[in-house]
């Protein structure tokens, strides 16, 4: 039984966590940028503001049964993927944030990881706001772009530590060193795929501001946008400590997963704040070249290793 | 600009009278050059102008109200790109039964052009096919162009207006004077408190 | 329970806190003081600092910016907007010609008094104001909803006949959908 309660305050704990880190990488990204624009930027703690704003403004805007659920899918999506990443590993401070893993679940993500945006289009296509489908398209054409890179980069690393799941290849980790430099092949194609994933950069066009009013998001305010921006926070954070646990050999401490995870989210990051925004085909040309080339390579590297 | 011989515009403009016999064209100056006539002659003046004398191009169609002379100017600009001249047409229609032949069907930017006059002149255009909103929408009164409709009296009545203060303070006397400054040589001509 | 004096002072110091330091605007830029903005948000004058930020939807903002001179053809497109909204919502007029008119206080197209026809929580004058004064304007408004002075949609829907009274004056054809929020 205290097993079991220390479990329950273990994904509240996680919930938070994942939530205050995401809001505050979500602050650090916006000053950022606007230090690449020589501007001074918001402080870092803008995005709770906004959120803590958001819950408290009404949402009087009803287009039917979809709308109300899209952003709830979306967060447990989020809350979900969460949930199947190990956030700490060993006996660090926080021992029992290991959750739910089982054998298995690298697979189990890459299907969760598309369940929130698939839901969010489902909501957006009730509204019937015709900017927010369009965004729609792009982003789900841009998916399949992202997917495809990314799902090879997994299905190498399974091939060669033989196991589909997280702690296995933590496992695999700590005997034979970091999978970023035993499979680096592997490694590349994830962070191509990665700089797609989180919208940034020249992989905008689905949110792309001032172009399609804000996106996907058009028919949505109040406290929607509030949830939506909340379940991103932890989004981020879930992606982020994914790549971390399965390429870094997760962290055992929550100062090295602030570092690990912050240091491969700049990529992405000031990749982003240099670049113009590209086309979707553009984008999917991108995806389909030289991140698909490397997760081939990092396949064939994986059989032969 | 060193060719001033005006003999590329003289030819446009004798032939132009050339084969319209009550039309009269003349040169004002290099590649300008206009003509003006009645106006049962205008479509086929610019089918001639277009196809015949090269004017493929309509820059510009546009109406002056002349209310003193109880008529309206119609203006069409033509344009040359081979001979690099402007080819100017008027003519007069009268103001009560403003009508003017559709001219959509030679240049289809005319279209735009023709529904503009049509709800800010009330020029009816016989034939003519648009949408009859274009920049006013559920307007009723007489067409807010022509010369004979009182812009003030229409807006005092339609809009509210801010009244004015009552003690028509000058903005400038009143800075200067919270903040104990001067007022600068050239402002005080403008100031109110002689 | 009901909410005693003291709890509800502190929700609405915190509630007043995030709503002023994070203004979503909605620019309405029909009018020549639209350009005003774009230096406003870029590196001279930084907006963002202050967490002012641009929405693109009226769905997501919190303020709607009327940028100059109102022709009757948009002034319903305005009404739109703001009635679609969500509460708690503030509209700044900006350049002399949403306080008298302006410039075109004699045209047959243009409304003068933008307060007629949708409530008005700050104005900013001038012909343009500088971004400065859009600024001050702005801190003018985060001043106004820290003290609870911000409360031009309750205005509105207490008054709304007279305000529709005023808008079915202008906008003969009234085809507009009712929202009731």
């Amino acid at each position: 039984m205290d097993e079991f309660w220390m479990k329950i305050i273990g994904f509240v704990a996680t919930v938070l966590l994942a939530f205050v880190v995401g809001a505050v990488y979500g602050g650090l990204v916006r000053k950022i940028i606007a230090r690449t624009q020589n501007r001074i930027g918001p402080p870092w703690y803008q995005n709770f503001i906004d959120i803590l704003k958001l819950y408290s403004k009404s949402s009087a805007i009803n287009h039917g049964f979809m709308q109300h659920i899209a952003p709830a899918m979306a967060i447990t999506a989020s809350v979900t993927v969460l949930m199947f990443v190990p956030v700490l590993t060993g006996d660090g401070w926080f021992p029992w944030f290991e959750n739910l893993n089982f054998k298995g679940d690298l697979i189990f993500l890459v299907y969760m990881m598309v369940f929130g945006s698939l839901g969010m289009a489902l909501g957006i296509g009730q509204t019937g706001n015709p900017n927010a489908a369009i965004g729609v398209s792009r982003g789900l054409s841009m998916m399949v772009g992202y997917e495809i890179p990314f799902v090879m980069a997994l299905v190498a690393l399974m091939v060669q530590t033989e196991t589909t799941s997280i702690t296995g290849l933590m496992e695999y980790q700590d005997q034979h060193g970091w999978l970023m430099f035993s499979s680096p092949f592997a490694f590349i194609a994830a962070v191509m795929a990665m700089l797609g994933m989180f919208h940034y950069g020249p992989f905008d066009v689905a949110f792309a501001p001032s172009e399609l009013a804000s996106g996907p998001p058009s028919e949505f305010g109040g406290k929607y946008l509030a949830l939506m921006m909340t379940s991103g926070s932890i989004f981020a954070f879930a992606k982020l400590v994914l790549f971390v646990d399965i390429f870094m050999n997760g962290a055992s401490n929550l100062i090295i997963l602030v570092i690990k995870t912050l240091v491969l989210y700049m990529i992405p990051v000031l990749y982003g704040a240099v670049s113009p925004r590209y086309r979707t085909e553009q984008a999917i040309r991108y995806f389909w070249g030289w991140p698909t080339f490397f997760g081939a390579l990092a396949i064939i590297f994986a059989i032969y290793y | 600009m060193t060719d001033i011989s005006l003999e590329k515009e003289q030819k446009i403009a004798d032939e132009l009278e050339r084969t319209f016999p009550n039309l009269t064209a003349r040169v004002r100056r290099a590649r300008r050059v206009m003509a003006s006539l009645e106006k049962e002659l205008i479509p086929s003046v610019l089918v001639h102008a277009k196809d015949n004398l090269g004017f493929h191009h309509l820059s510009h169609m546009s109406v002056v109200d002349w209310i003193e002379d109880e008529h309206f100017e119609m203006v069409y600009t033509l344009w040359n790109h081979e001979k690099r001249v402007q080819l100017t047409i008027k003519t007069m229609i009268s103001r009560d039964n403003a009508t003017m032949a559709n001219i959509d069907t030679i240049w289809r930017q005319a279209n735009t052009y023709q529904r503009e006059m049509r709800e800010m002149f009330g020029i009816e255009f016989p034939g003519f096919v648009g949408e009859k909103d274009f920049l006013l929408e559920d307007w009723d009164e007489m067409p807010p162009m022509r010369r004979d409709f009182d812009t003030m009296e229409y807006a005092n009545k339609t809009y509210f207006s801010r009244p004015g203060r009552e003690d028509a303070q000058d903005v400038r006397d009143t800075i200067s004077k919270r903040n104990g400054e001067e007022v600068p040589d050239f402002a005080k001509k403008y100031s109110r408190e002689k | 329970m009901p909410n005693d004096k003291n709890s509800q002072k502190i929700v609405d110091m915190i509630t007043g806190f995030a709503r002023s330091n994070s203004l979503f605007m909605l620019a309405y830029g029909t009018g020549c003081g639209d350009i005003e903005i774009p230096p406003a948000m870029t590196s001279r004058y930084d907006w963002e600092r202050f967490g002012y930020r641009k929405m693109a939807t009226p769905r997501q903002a919190d303020v709607l910016l009327i940028s100059g001179y109102l022709a009757t053809k948009t002034l319903k497109r305005v009404i739109r907007s703001y009635e679609q909204m969500q509460e708690p919502k503030y509209v700044i007029g900006f350049g002399s010609c949403t306080i008298n008119g302006g410039m075109y206080w004699d045209s047959y197209n243009t409304i003068n008094m933008l307060d007629h026809y949708i409530p008005v929580d700050v104005y900013i004058n001038g012909c343009m104001p500088r971004p400065e004064a859009v600024m001050s304007g702005l801190f003018e408004l985060q001043e106004m909803i820290k003290r609870g002075d911000a409360n031009g949609a309750q205005k509105y829907r207490e008054n709304l006949e007279w305000y529709r009274a005023n808008q079915k004056k202008i906008i003969k054809n009234w085809k507009m959908p009712d929202y009731n929020w």
